[in-house]
């Protein structure tokens, strides 16, 4: 092995590989870029993610306050308060509780309502990291007994100052201070509205929490003894209820953790597509590079020179190309993870630190040397099917099969398979990746095909159009390659605009004129008459319906308890979570029945019937007849499915309720009203006062304001999404680049021959133009068809919304891709049209 | 002994489909230190002949037999040392790596050997064909002359028993030409070289102590010139 490395050794030519690498410069950068490209965003990533994740494990406390929580939707059951009460007087733990709800808040002095949210806390909270204020002064010396801690926001939107008081349900509090930082809540995703802290001692002079109020009921533990976390945590997990949860600081997942875990994966899938294309790139920008190398080649074999010899010392040019790609690549990448802080804005914990971890450098530089070698295997290895022939007939010969491409197949395909299963960590998600990013390719590639054999068979009499359509089968143009990554790429980019687009129109912009745009919440069923009264005066066109709510959950199916842990595991919705009951005794007017003759049966024979949604048929395959359990505010109440509804509005913006009961069965369970209302926007405010000013528990929603919010969120989202997805079309252009250098020969040939012939330099540049054009607009045409087809499936049958192909910003989308290759194909152009003819002769007819 | 053997050489290419045969069963041998002119007109099949003969290429059918062994299926790999150490090359289009300098082009095939002394062997065949002082240049810094006149001290370096030159002068305007053929009779007579030169002059044919001659890919004469080589006509 030592005999065979020396003699590889004593194969390099340091004076040959040398030369190699600083000539062909323009082909060379190309190759380089693409290796950079290949690993930036990865490198970026990678080096985010380890940022984030320091900062999450080293706050894991902080970001839960706690070493132990306990969470509820619902009033902690009695054996849970029971075995906390034990934890606490057997002195194991320290405990403080929380309750965060909304609620709408009025100026204690004025008219003015704003839906904010609210945290009830017990002294003690948080146990880990800091409520900071703006005052500086300490947390709980602010919030005491008459004072709350509230958010700028609310300050602003009120035209409020520290030392004014709100109204909050029942009680006048003054505002203490503000609110700059909660350990907890380390980034504002998306809520109803701004912080308000307030003091345990004043929950009940509030009187917001009452039956059927939605309140995020929590425990926090401080354990006096490390060593007693688990053993605690185990003792509280034997007696919850199904819809109760306990965590530790350690196996805590919590919201921020989960947002950046998903954020990562999916921009890592995308860095795994740039990875992928910008490795074609690099096989073409190669291949392009030892095509010009052929005469050579064929001449160093002519002087003796082996197959091997060849081989070691192109894979030496290639290998300082590579390392040269690799370093620029996670240099670049490192600048790049500077940019996170400026895309993410808010959304970005604040005690991130970015720093430049040895691991991430590490695995800069083997993926470095992983993708070169990966990707530039194939180009190598045919270089021993040049033969020293090829100095006298320069055919392109067939392509014979060897085994060794075989193995560089299952090279590379069990490198990409590494890649994504490295990145993503899940063997089923990436397994669906590898498929669908396969398949575009493989479709793009069929696509790319047939088009191609269809348009060189068109008949056209536009001379200058005939000749562009010549230029893109000239020998060694990279047409297919090139459409097929562009295609590829655009496609993605497309099919995320085009969804972007179709959801904007279908929540935001188009609102639906009849869909309610305000909703009144937690209406006590004494309070009815009153809340009616009060919209009233509004003048609605439509009378407000007023709809029971029962809070509910799930305990078990056909006698089967449900295993709450893996229902919580789903993504998506699962069975284990609160679910919101009603009774009526028809179907509601957007409503129709699938299985079932009836909603309920009429004869009495079934005690207590339930009419389920079809969406439930998702989680588990209901029949007729199956028994459910639900427990209402601790009371079992054993149901059995009579039918199943579907709903017939394809806008699904009015109410909908997955179980239905009968009125006989829940007309006397704990139940809390709303109504869901058509009015004009600038009305909603002055109803909301009226309301809150009567009936302080109640809460008024403002629909568009809050899908306005969540639009917010989600374009932020998406444009750092787009950004991303820009690097694998950067990988498209460089093979647009890497291709004109390639065929530089043959379109200098071109253009002597247009110009020996009597055509001006005008015609020749429009040849180039309609060349580039057509490319371009091949590609983007494809790119846009497979982003219709994939955009209008999602529509259809994942969101379940109207899809509209949006011609006039499709059409924008082909013509700025057209430009955009035309213009890359024109710029590497430029020194074929600049040049004098004579030259160019005397170059052609000089072989070196 | 022979130094070169054909053997009933035939080569057809097959061009989309269609068979083109450019060679026909032409046999020949060639004795150490012989000077042969293989001429014909375009198309004739002189430069494939070369090719076959020089073992760049393998014949359809016949056999090769270069220094009285068997090349005609030998591996790339097993052609290479033949190539390197037996054969030296002079092409029409010179065909020097443009990356390398004069005195690297020169070097190459002896540094391919392991030769130490490469350098300076290169140096002294450039300084014996004149160009001494251009060893630094590159190929495009080059006339066609002296892109020739290193081309020729590339193919000698190793001191091949054979020299094949395709139309050496083909590129060449007359002056050089004749100068590039003077050389290259000169190293021949000096190192008693095998020479076997395709032209498509009768002139140059004609210094030739040999001419065969091809037409439609067949060796339609094959005659000793009774002139001395080297010398006028």
């Amino acid at each position: 092995m030592i005999a065979s490395l020396r003699a590889t050794i004593a194969l390099l030519h340091p004076t040959f590989i040398r030369r190699q690498v600083t000539s062909a410069r323009k082909q060379s950068t190309v190759l380089v870029l693409c290796v950079a490209l290949s690993m930036v965003t990865l490198v970026a990533l990678r080096g985010f993610g380890d940022s984030v994740n320091r900062a999450l494990i080293r706050d894991a406390q902080a970001l839960q306050a706690a070493d132990i929580k306990v969470d509820s939707n619902f009033p902690l059951s009695a054996p849970l308060v029971d075995e906390i009460a034990a934890i606490e007087t057997e002195g194991l733990a320290t405990t403080a509780r929380t309750y965060q709800f909304v609620s709408v808040v009025r100026v204690a002095d004025g008219e003015e309502t704003l839906l904010s949210n609210l945290k009830v806390v017990e002294p003690g909270y948080p146990f880990y990291g800091e409520v900071t204020l703006a005052s500086g002064r300490p947390f709980h010396a602010v919030l005491q007994q008459g004072t709350v801690v509230v958010a700028q926001e609310l300050l602003d939107r009120l035209q409020l100052q520290v030392g004014d008081r709100l109204q909050i349900g029942q009680a006048t509090l003054t505002i203490g201070d503000v609110v700059t930082f909660e350990p907890d809540r380390p980034v504002n995703f998306f809520t109803l509205g701004p912080r308000i802290f307030i003091a345990d001692a004043d929950r009940e002079a509030l009187d917001l929490i009452k039956f059927g109020s939605r309140i995020d009921y929590e425990v926090l533990f401080k354990v006096n003894d490390e060593s007693n976390l688990d053993a605690i945590a185990d003792r509280i997990a034997a007696v919850l209820e199904p819809q109760e949860d306990v965590a530790t600081y350690r196996s805590a997942r919590t919201g921020v953790q989960r947002f950046f875990e998903n954020l990562l994966l999916f921009l890592g899938l995308v860095a795994i597509f740039t990875l992928l294309l910008a490795g074609i790139g690099i096989q073409s920008a190669l291949t392009a590079l030892l095509r010009e190398r052929d005469n050579t080649i064929a001449v160093m074999k002519t002087l003796g020179a082996t197959g091997r010899f060849v081989t070691v010392n192109f894979l030496a040019v290639v290998s300082i190309l590579g390392i040269i790609g690799t370093l620029l690549g996670i240099g670049t990448g490192l600048l790049l993870e500077r940019l996170f802080p400026l895309l993410l804005g808010d959304f970005l914990p604040p005690n991130v630190q970015l720093t430049i971890s040895p691991r991430t450098l590490l695995e800069g530089v083997a993926l470095g040397i992983i993708v070169v070698t990966c990707f530039t295997l194939l180009p190598i290895f045919q270089l021993d099917e040049l033969k020293p022939s090829f100095i006298f007939r320069k055919e392109t010969g067939t392509w014979q099969w060897r085994w060794s491409y075989a193995l560089i197949i299952v090279v590379l395909a069990a490198f990409f398979t590494g890649m994504v299963l490295w990145q993503l960590q899940r063997m089923s998600l990436g397994l669906y990746f590898i498929g669908g990013v396969l398949g575009l390719l493989l479709l793009a590639a069929l696509l790319t095909w047939l088009l191609l054999w269809a348009i060189r068979r068109a008949p056209l009499n536009t001379m200058i159009i005939r000749q562009a359509l010549r230029g893109l089968f000239r020998p060694r143009n990279a047409t297919h390659t090139i459409v097929i990554t562009l295609s590829a790429a655009l496609g993605v980019i497309f099919c995320v605009y085009l969804l972007e687009r179709n959801l904007n129109a279908a929540f935001v912009e188009a609102y639906p004129e009849d869909a309610p745009n305000a909703i009144v919440i937690d209406i006590q069923p004494e309070q009815r008459d009153g809340v009616a009264a009060l919209i009233a005066e509004s003048n609605l066109e439509e009378p407000a319906l007023f709809v029971p709510t029962i809070r509910a959950s799930i305990t078990a199916i056909n006698g089967e308890p449900i295993d709450a842990e893996a229902e919580e595991r789903r993504r998506g919705d699962n069975l284990a979570r609160p679910y919101t009951l009603t009774y009526r005794d028809t179907l509601a007017d957007d409503e129709a029945l699938v299985r079932g003759d009836t909603l309920f049966p009429t004869d009495g024979s079934v005690a207590a019937p339930v009419s389920i949604l079809d969406t439930l048929l998702e989680l588990r395959d209901f029949q007729l007849g199956d028994r459910i359990t639900f427990r209402i505010q601790g009371v079992p109440l054993e149901a059995t499915v009579t039918s199943v509804r579907t709903l017939t509005s394809e806008e699904g913006f009015a109410p909908f309720f997955t179980f239905l009961f009968p009125e006989a069965v829940l007309r006397s369970a704990p139940q809390s009203i709303f109504t869901a209302l058509r009015m004009a926007p600038d009305q909603i405010g002055p109803l909301r006062n009226r309301i809150v000013a009567a009936y302080p528990n109640i809460t008024v929603i403002d629909i568009t304001e809050t899908v306005d919010n969540a639009a917010a969120v989600a374009q932020r989202l998406v444009r750092v999404i787009r950004f991303f997805s820009l690097f694998s079309v950067l990988a498209g252009v460089l093979i647009v680049i890497s291709s004109v250098y390639a065929t530089r020969q043959a379109r200098i040939q071109e253009a002597v021959y247009y110009k020996v012939l009597g055509a001006d330099r005008g015609f020749v540049r429009n040849v180039f133009v309609a060349e580039n054009l057509l490319l371009g607009g091949i590609a983007a045409t494809l790119a846009l068809f497979m982003a219709q087809v994939g955009s209008w499936a999602l529509c259809r049958y994942l969101f379940e919304i109207a899809y509209h192909p949006t011609i006039g910003a499709s059409i924008g989308l082909v013509a700025v891709t057209m430009a955009l290759v035309t213009g890359v194909g024109m710029a590497a152009s430029q020194s074929i049209l600049a040049s004098k003819p004579i030259l160019i002769l005397r170059e052609l007819t000089s072989t070196e | 002994m022979n130094v070169l053997e054909a053997k009933a050489i035939s080569k057809v290419y097959r061009v989309d489909g269609h068979e083109i045969c450019v060679l026909d069963d032409v046999s020949f041998t060639v004795a150490l230190g012989e000077f042969i002119a293989i001429m014909g007109s375009s198309g004739s099949g002189k430069t494939t002949l070369l090719s076959l003969l020089s073992g760049l290429d393998s014949p359809t059918t016949g056999r090769v037999l270069v220094e009285e062994r068997d090349i005609t299926d030998l591996s790339e790999d097993e052609l290479a040392p033949i190539r390197n150490r037996t054969i030296g090359f002079v092409f029409q289009s010179f065909h020097l790596i443009p990356s390398l300098s004069a005195l690297e082009n020169v070097m190459f095939p002896a540094e391919l050997q392991g030769q130490r002394d490469a350098k300076t062997k290169a140096q002294a065949l450039l300084d014996r064909v004149g160009m001494g002082h251009r060893t630094g240049n590159f190929p495009h810094q080059l006339s066609g002359g002296e892109k020739q006149r290193v081309a020729i001290c590339r193919a000698l370096i190793n001191e091949p028993h054979i020299l094949f030159a395709d139309e050496p002068t083909g590129n060449l305007d007359s002056k050089n030409g004749d100068a590039i053929l003077d050389l290259l009779l000169d190293l021949h007579r000096e190192r008693q070289t095998t020479l076997v030169m395709v032209t498509h002059s009768p002139e140059l044919a004609a210094r030739a102590e040999r001419v065969i001659t091809l037409h439609d890919g067949r060796v339609v004469a094959d005659a000793r010139n009774g002139v001395a080589a080297g010398a006028q006509p």
